[in-house]
């Protein structure tokens, strides 16, 4: 069973095309990985898919359901419930690059509003898990904080706990560490290595190659709206087949030396 | 010496209509800022049709004088409907200051709701929260704290405003001023009343500030 595919996704903003033809499949417990220049669309796509932007045409499959089904921008052949529709979007957790917490609400409220509004979780439920989640991300003693006061890496975390709060089947992180003090970055991709051994299907945007390299089952290649590689991470960095990821590849290395 | 002792006679029946106008102006500034939640929330609804008559509401109120409004409810739409002939004056001042008041705060709701960032939009959707859960728990209660500034500097603009229902003879301070100044032929009655729309005005600015620096400690 595939937790996520999709069949030539396309999505333009005004004329400027932004996915072109994407078809992507992601199974169960796999951790994918997406990179690219700037620019190529990857946010879009993994956007696309939590239904924060409307794709023009293609398909999309959560669990081998279809939930999109375009051949236009406004209608949707699939004609789901409403509940089931939400349980299906329930499925996918989002991780932003700029966190997007809510900065009126503690760490632990922060948690647990969704747990009791949308999962209908008692108030002493949501507590619970949400000091687990706390526990898990290493901000226990962050509890009652507000997130404005927290480090870049500690919010980051707190978001992460807040997306596996609805108990998500995958996670989509776009760029979780890109807005983030290099020194920062470390303990963030710590909590997302401990997710992926857990066994949680992910599919994550990222500039951090190290990470693609040690956790990724997959990596995939996006630039100009279309996947140029898909390929498992021995095959992606050390014989790439593609001549723009070469290119990329080579660009990439050089910076970091 | 004699113009200050004439100035403390009148004082009672001076401070007997400011009652009204400081009644006045809270009952309609609350009335609209109940009223004015809606009016925002259906301006930046995705249907076309609610922010379009919403819209126009707004429109209408904003782009024509106070003082029109309330010659229009008090005179107009008792022809217009004899069923609304309202016979209350004090309740047309009412009724007219609560629906221009609300088109004013609807903006500034508005405004402070479009404000947020849109990532906190995004955020409650991708945790499965309705529009409404949304706009309840997480915009508006972030929002607000935005709109207390101007809302409260709308309230001592209406403080002022509402001498103008004087003019349909509903008994506030400058409708009370007025008649002073005519029955005793005295005009030195405008330097304590006046002075009493300062003290209020002085007041209220006093609490607000207050109110905004608590408000702003959070932020
Ligand atoms: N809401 C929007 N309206 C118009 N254009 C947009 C919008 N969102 C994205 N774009 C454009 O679509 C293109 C792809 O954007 P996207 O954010 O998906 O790229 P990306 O691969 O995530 O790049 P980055 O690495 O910079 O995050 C860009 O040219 C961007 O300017
Ligand atoms: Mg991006």
């Amino acid at each position: 069973m595939s937790m996520i595919k999709t069949e030539n996704l396309c999505k333009s903003f005004h004329s400027l095309e932004v996915l072109k033809n994407v078809s992507i499949t992601v199974e169960q417990g796999e951790v994918v990985c997406i990179v690219g220049p700037s620019g190529a669309g990857k946010s879009t796509f993994l956007r696309a898919l939590n239904n924060l932007e409307t794709i023009n045409s293609g398909k999309i499959y959560i669990e081998d359901v279809l939930v999109e089904d375009r051949d236009n921008i406004l209608t949707n052949k699939v004609k789901l419930p409403k509940a089931q529709r939400l349980a299906i979007m329930l499925e996918l957790g989002m991780v932003f690059q700029r966190f997007n917490l809510f900065p009126h609400l503690t760490s632990l409220e922060n948690i647990m509003i969704a747990q009791t509004q949308v999962r209908k979780r008692s108030e002493a439920q949501a507590r619970e898990k949400a000091l687990a989640l706390l526990e898990r991300v290493g901000l226990t003693d962050k509890a009652d904080e507000y997130p404005n006061k927290m480090s870049g890496g500690q919010q980051q975390r707190l978001a992460i706990a807040r997306a596996l709060a609805m108990d998500p089947k995958v996670m989509l992180f776009d760029e979780p560490t890109s807005a983030l003090d290099p020194e920062l970055v470390g303990e963030v991709l710590d909590v997302m290595k401990d997710l992926a051994k857990d066994g949680i299907t992910m599919v994550v945007v990222t500039h951090e190659m190290g990470f693609a390299k040690d956790v990724a089952d997959r990596v995939i290649f996006m630039d100009d709206g279309m996947v140029l590689e898909d390929a498992p991470p021995s095959e992606f960095f050390t014989n790439p087949k593609n001549e723009r990821l070469r290119e990329f590849l080579r660009r990439i290395l050089t910076k970091e030396q | 010496m004699d113009n200050l002792q004439k100035m403390l006679t009148w004082m009672p029946s001076l401070l007997k209509a400011t009652e009204i106008t400081l009644l006045l102006s809270i009952l309609s500034t609350l009335t609209a800022l109940f009223f004015s939640v809606f009016l925002a929330l259906g301006k930046i609804s995705k249907r076309k049709i609610i922010s379009k008559l919403t819209g126009a509401y707004i429109f209408f109120f904003r782009g024509t004088p106070l003082l029109m409004q309330l010659f229009f409810i008090y005179y107009t739409l008792p022809q217009l409907l004899p069923a609304f002939n309202i016979k209350s004056r004090f309740f047309a001042a009412w009724l007219a200051f609560s629906l221009n008041i609300a088109a004013y705060l609807a903006e500034i709701i508005r405004a402070a709701i479009q404000s947020i960032d849109k990532g906190q939009f995004e955020a409650a959707k991708a945790l499965g929260m309705s529009y409404s859960q949304t706009m309840r728990l997480i915009i508006i209660p972030q929002a607000y704290r935005r709109m207390i500034p101007p809302i409260c500097n709308e309230f001592v603009m209406v403080l002022k405003d509402t001498s103008l229902v004087s003019i349909i003879a509903v008994v506030d301070l400058t409708y009370q001023t007025k008649m002073i100044a005519s029955q005793r032929a005295n005009s030195l009655v405008y330097i304590p009343a006046m002075l009493i729309y300062l003290v209020i005005t002085a007041i209220f600015t006093f609490i607000f500030n207050k109110l905004e620096e608590k408000l702003s400690v959070y932020e």
